[in-house]
């Protein structure tokens, strides 16, 4: 339940339904910072700045040991997530069946990879400090059009 | 102002058991309140089982953190009561955090925020936990004062029940003007007491009804905040009239000394030394009301139920099909940190359940033993409020006591609690002819006669039983070293003897 996996999956599905819901295809990378922004708007109202700069630190860090190139980024006091570059090495695949993401080509989801990770990390903590229902109200909460079942349905894939 | 005039003040459930009946019905829609206590005293779960009692999607609680308590970590715990219900989250309870207007800016910004987050949100619940964080560093007490007065009007005109959570000593009472705006006043504690903890909580202060005075104990359990009425929820019960039925024990010669059996809803006290057969004479009493159509409860401290089931068996006393058939429940109160209106309140859970009309506490010192050393000291106090309770709504309580066999007196219990009894038998030894032999005795009826008589009486595989007549010819038998009659006579004659030689 608590595979890595699973959360790059979630934050997949995350990413493709921002990325669904743009008008104009646009890099992962941003697409990345949308979802981050939501998640940072959302967690900080409901646990304070300081808890979800805490718990975006601590996603990063883990994120680096995955991929290198996350060495520059950084978490501001406030929480925001910057220097965010792209990282050639690692292909979309990597993270899970979903593919299509957006209505650009590979090569941009490619640079999204590093702050998908940190995505995944942190929809991790999420889930090790709130367990699965809290997690998912919250993230209901921040994209209240996204069908966010569970963590592997069908539904929430296609979102 | 008649009462039909009078304003109608809504009452809300607290959601915590027991809770309501100290609040005299529900805590009053639209009040101001403060939970106060030291840290780990209960506040916050007290505060989220009346969140989840009462929010709605339509009327929502707000639940508004701030400094010390990160949501994050309170929900990891919280979660872990079964009174939290995740579904509710976000669509009936939001968590919204201020720590950073209040580090960052004054309390008019604060106030502002909650304003805001009110008119968006429309609760019928506000929660500030920690209040006390909030308001630690005020500019002023006027400041504080305004803010306090402010935000009580603000939430009181949204219609919203509050509490303000805060870590306060006892000693700020007085000149905390929080505490003056304040509608109720709940007060946590816990104390520790050589190796138990001691929680009690306070209503200090109700406004608009009745709740009731004093510290009652509560508990935290999987299942939150437990709280035991000092009156045991009985408070809107009225006594019964005494019916003047009588009970038997179905030991025909005890009931013909009882006047045909003990009134219903006495207390009955069984007083005697280990092995007297108190335990059996209350197994009797008990297995004679099932048999009677009188459903019993026996609340042992001391055995097993299984082990109480056992003996029964063995004295020919089918205890086990009454249980399964739901006549009979033989109460197991865990040893060494309850409290009285804990063991009370499983008592009456269990009296209520099966219309118990007998109760047998098996026994007093084993009750005694069970409670936690802080409530020990207020043993008789809180077993008086028990015996009043429960004989009110007429169940008639039979209670076994241990005395120390004493060859110079004749005590009918080590507690002084034979006030608390309307009924006492004493059982105890004697020697007699070169035997320790046992005699019975009725010592009080309180509004009933009673015989007189001492009896001997036996342990037999069929329980007590009485022998023969009342022992005339001994004297001295409630010493436990009686004289016969005879050699008493031939003592007084052989004495009257020796004088009259004397005198020759």
């Amino acid at each position: 339940m608590t595979t890595p996996t699973e959360m790059r999956d979630l934050a997949l599905r995350l990413l493709t339904y921002e990325a669904n819901a743009s008008k104009f295809p646009e890099p992962v990378e941003s697409i990345v910072l949308r979802v981050y922004e939501k998640l940072r708007q959302s967690l900080s109202d409901f646990a304070g700045m300081a808890a979800f700069q805490s718990l975006a630190s601590r996603a990063l860090a883990m994120a680096r040991s995955e991929i290198p190139s996350l060495q520059v980024a950084q978490i501001s006091a406030d929480g925001a997530l910057k220097g965010l570059v792209p990282d050639k090495g690692h292909a979309m695949d990597d993270f899970g069946p979903q593919t299509d993401l957006g209505k650009d080509g590979a090569t941009e989801q490619i640079a999204g990879n590093g702050g998908i990770v940190v995505i995944a990390r942190l929809l991790g903590l999420l889930l090790v400090f709130l367990g699965e229902p809290i997690m998912l109200r919250l993230l209901r909460n921040a994209w209240p059009g996204a069908a966010i079942d569970d963590r592997s349905s069908e539904n929430g894939r296609k979102a | 102002m008649s009462t039909q005039d009078r304003v109608k003040i809504n009452k809300l459930t607290t959601g915590v058991p027991g809770l309501d009946e100290i609040v005299g019905g529900g805590l009053p829609e639209f009040s101001f309140n403060i939970i106060a206590g030291a840290p780990g005293s209960g506040k916050t779960t007290l505060a989220h089982q009346f969140v989840f009692a009462n929010a709605s999607p339509e009327r929502p609680a707000l639940y508004f953190t701030v400094l010390g308590e990160s949501a994050i970590k309170m929900l990891r715990y919280q979660q872990q009561y079964t009174f939290f219900d995740p579904s509710k989250l976000q669509d009936s309870i939001r968590f919204v955090n201020l720590s950073q207007v209040v580090l960052e800016k004054d309390l008019g910004a604060v106030l502002e925020k909650i304003t805001k987050e009110v008119e968006k949100a429309n609760p019928a619940v506000v929660v500030v936990d920690s209040f006390r964080t909030m308001v630690r560093k005020p500019e002023s007490d006027m400041d504080l004062q305004s803010f306090i007065q402010r935000l009580a009007l603000f939430l009181a005109s949204w219609e919203a029940t509050t509490f303000l959570i805060g870590e306060y000593a006892e000693d700020e009472l007085r000149d905390n003007p929080i505490f003056t705006v304040a509608d109720g006043l709940f007060w946590l504690r816990q104390t520790a007491e050589r190796n138990s903890v001691v929680r009690k909580l306070q209503v200090i202060k109700l406004r608009g009804q009745d709740s009731v005075p004093g510290l009652h104990t509560f508990r935290i359990t999987d299942a939150g905040i437990q709280a035991f009425s000092r009156t045991f929820g009985l408070t809107a019960r009225k006594r019964n009239p005494p019916s003047g039925r009588r009970l038997c024990f179905g030991i025909p010669e005890l009931d013909k000394m009882l006047d045909g059996g003990v009134r219903e809803g006495d207390s009955v006290l069984v007083a005697g030394s280990s092995g007297t057969g108190k335990s059996v004479l209350a197994t009797q009493f008990i297995a004679e009301g099932i048999q009677n159509g009188q459903p019993g409860i026996v609340a042992v401290f001391e055995e097993r139920p299984e082990a109480y089931s056992e003996r029964a068996t063995s004295l020919g006393l089918d205890l086990e099909t009454p249980q399964k058939d739901g006549k009979l429940t033989i109460l197991y109160l865990r040893p060494l940190d309850l409290s009285v209106d804990e063991t009370m309140q499983s008592i009456l859970d269990a009296v209520q359940k099966i219309g118990a009309k007998r109760l047998v506490i098996d026994s007093l010192a084993g009750f005694e033993m069970a409670l936690s050393p802080g409530f020990r000291a207020d043993f008789r106090e809180s077993l008086y409020r028990m015996i009043f309770a429960l004989t009110g709504i007429g169940v008639t309580i039979l209670s076994t006591v241990e005395v120390d066999e004493s060859f110079t007196e004749f005590p009918f219990s080590t507690y002084s609690i034979s006030f608390l009894t309307d009924d006492i038998i004493r059982l105890r030894y004697v020697s007699i002819d070169g035997q320790l032999r046992k005699i019975m005795v009725v010592i009080k009826m309180r509004g009933g006669n009673h015989a007189k008589d001492i009896r001997e009486y036996e342990i037999t595989s069929k329980g007590v039983v009485i022998l023969g007549k009342r022992l005339v010819e001994y004297q001295g038998l409630i010493s436990g070293i009686p004289v016969h009659s005879n050699r008493l006579s031939l003592q007084e004659e052989a004495s009257e003897g020796a004088g009259t030689k004397g005198k020759n």
